[in-house]
């Protein structure tokens, strides 16, 4: 049993990582029906600014580059937890510009449309960064690793669980506790009435579409260092994130976590006994779950079902 | 106005069909001389009839498979396989190809039929990442990330006489006879009545089990029946190819087959899938010969085509034909792209 522990521990902490992955794209299909395909590559962008911006050539004119190399990294790093996510929120905004003509069409139409926006942002990552890894420097606090009982933990690990606990309970507040997610579920449900009570719903999803991205690439800067920084990354992301929503349910916010969950401790104790499967369990977990539930785990009915 | 008039859904072979086997036909003749190459020919004989035997999924009976690459990588294996321990005749090694891949196809029907919408879709995605990752992983099977090697293009005994197909240009009027029958079953499989079933269900599964009909049966047998012809294509792939890789089961091919069949028209046109590949084959090559970043300019055209266009290149040739209004078309299209995620009850 004691045996079992650390790939426990590890499953659990991978499985955060998977929620926190998932958050973004749980948010715009929750609130929007919208499925983002282009989830992965806006979580690979948020990693690749990043790099960029604490890499040793910031993309800033020489005399604010400087004054940025000589801030310590601690705050460059927190500085980057901001400015990255930000820069892809203004991509975002530009996919949510075309996505808006297919709203109150078929679902279908905005997973095409994202489709097609991850590939043409995939391949600006290719021809920008190339095809190479690069390593995300994080500070020093955060790195290494401790010595508890008898094995070494990573502390970036802990420290990445933590900030997915976090980050998973502050959009839970946001979209429960406030009229802020009030209203945008209730757009979501019926928008003529949001509409007619004088809301301005177009402005509304284009800020749950952008807070959506905003949150992938959080969530890349923030898996960076543990997975690398290559182009496949996107789909290395947006595959289990996809996966996370289906198996938790659409429109379910604990669905999802206690998805992500289980998907980590899958994968996390089938890596334990035999590492080159533990990316097939979590397909099995699914159509385990999805075979028997019509809408995974606690899935509400919503429009990308017939 | 002649009474005893067919309409081409009653034909076996159309006229549309007559013309583009004829053309197809003089292939090799000019290829070389437009800067193509014979390669291509077959690749593009061989990605049609899989978008075809995809479309029978996607656009006849309107389920979202998005892993359909499986199947495909299947039928290469097969092919491979039977070639290498089983017996090395054609035939037999197509027809493994056929009945391996549909009896991957008829398992996961199993599992997916009563299911609808994201979660079907999500379903196909996951047993094509299963297959995947199985076809990577056993290396004793598959050869793993290198790939099933030097297969061979299987000369074509027909009793009185063998064909060798070693060569680009005899192996390409093979895949075109095959290609040929193939496009003839699979239009008098989407005109039988079968075919209407199927076009049925696609417009309300409610309604036709209301009609009687066993709606699970026909989801799971035209799933599987696509899953079958896909690794057919599979098999002659791996023979144009002379080896079976891993990296058509990914999930980046599945989506090409997707692209390609929507971008081309499939959801409202039979000929859409073919007109599609045509058009990301040889963008592929021309502009892969200008940038390398062609998949940007792909996936842009793609964007632009699911905005402004719904219906399709397919559907907008049609419309120009038939003398109809584009806005028609575009109508058909849109209504089938909803139909897909059943968007019915959408306002």
């Amino acid at each position: 049993m004691f045996d079992l522990l650390p790939h426990i521990l590890n499953g659990l902490t991978l499985g955060l990582l998977f929620a926190l992955i998932a958050l973004g794209f749980m948010l715009i299909v929750g609130l929007m029906e919208q499925i983002n395909l282009a989830h992965g590559s806006l979580f690979a962008l948020g990693a690749y600014f990043a790099m960029q911006l604490m890499g040793p050539r910031p993309p800033f004119p020489p005399d604010l580059a400087h004054a940025w190399l000589a801030m310590p990294l601690g705050w460059r790093y927190v500085a980057t937890l901001i400015l990255a996510p930000a820069a892809v929120g203004v991509v975002g905004i530009a996919i949510e510009f075309c996505m808006r003509r297919t709203y109150g069409k078929d679902p279908l139409y905005g997973l095409l449309l994202t489709f097609g926006a991850a590939m043409v942002i995939e391949e600006t990552i290719r021809l920008t960064w190339g095809t190479r890894d690069y390593v995300l420097q994080v500070p020093q606090g955060v790195s290494g690793g401790f010595l508890f009982g008898d094995l070494i933990w990573s502390t970036y690990r802990f420290y990445a669980a933590g900030i997915a606990v976090a980050i998973i309970g502050l959009v839970w507040l946001l979209i429960e506790k406030t009229s802020f997610g009030a209203t945008v579920k209730a757009g979501a449900h019926d928008s003529e009435i949001v509409r007619a009570l004088g809301i301005n719903l177009t402005r509304l999803r284009l800020l749950v579409f952008v807070f959506g991205t905003m949150l992938a690439a959080i969530a890349g800067i923030i898996v960076a260092p543990i997975w690398g920084i290559r182009p496949h990354m996107g789909v290395d992301a947006v595959i289990p994130a996809f996966l996370v929503i289906v198996l938790g349910g659409v429109g379910s916010f604990w669905g999802a976590v206690v998805a992500g969950l289980l998907v980590g401790l899958a994968v996390g104790l089938t890596g334990a006994y035999a590492s080159e499967w533990s990316l097939l369990s979590m397909y099995v977990l699914l159509v385990a779950v999805v075979t028997v539930r019509a809408r995974g785990l606690w899935g509400k009915k919503s429009v990308l079902e017939a | 106005m002649i009474p005893t008039q067919k309409s081409d859904s009653e034909r076996l072979i159309t006229p549309t069909m007559l013309v583009l086997f004829l053309v197809l036909a003089t292939v090799p003749l000019w290829i070389a001389r437009v800067g193509l190459y014979p390669y291509l020919g077959i690749e593009i004989l061989i990605w049609s009839l899989y978008a075809l035997a995809f479309n029978l999924v996607l656009g006849t009976a309107g389920l979202p498979s998005f892993g359909h690459g499986a199947y495909f990588g299947i039928g290469a294996y097969a092919f491979g396989l039977c070639q290498f321990n089983i017996v090395a005749n054609l035939w037999i090694c197509l027809a493994a190809a056929f009945v391996i891949a549909g009896l991957a196809g008829a398992l996961v029907a199993l599992f997916i039929s009563h299911r609808r919408g994201i979660y079907y879709a999500f379903m196909t995605i996951a047993f094509g990442q299963i297959f995947w990752t199985l076809a990577i992983k056993s290396h004793k099977v598959t050869g793993g990330e290198d790939g099933l090697l030097k297969i061979a293009r299987l000369p074509a005994d027909l009793g009185f006489a063998s064909f060798d197909l070693a060569g680009n240009v005899a192996f390409y009027y093979f895949v075109l006879i095959v290609f040929a029958l193939a496009v003839i079953a699979l239009w008098r499989l989407v005109h039988s009545p079968y075919g209407r079933v199927i076009a049925a269900i696609k417009q309300s599964e409610t309604r036709a089990a209301h009609l009687g009909y066993n709606v699970w049966l026909y989801k799971a047998s035209i799933f599987t029946l696509s899953a079958a012809v896909s690794g057919f294509a599979g098999g002659l792939f791996a023979m144009a190819q002379l080896a079976a890789f891993p990296d058509v089961m990914s999930l980046h091919q599945s989506g090409y087959v997707v692209m390609m069949t929507l971008v081309g028209g499939g959801l409202v046109s039979f000929w859409g899938p073919v007109v599609g590949v045509f058009l990301f084959l040889i963008a592929r090559d021309v502009i892969g010969a200008l940038t390398n970043a062609w998949m940007l300019y792909f996936g842009l055209l793609f964007m632009a085509v699911v905005l402004f266009r719904p219906e399709g290149v397919a559907g907008a040739i049609t419309a120009a034909w038939q003398n109809r209004s584009l806005h028609s078309m575009r109508q058909q299209g849109g209504s089938a792209l909803r139909l897909l995620f059943g968007g019915e009850r959408w306002r």
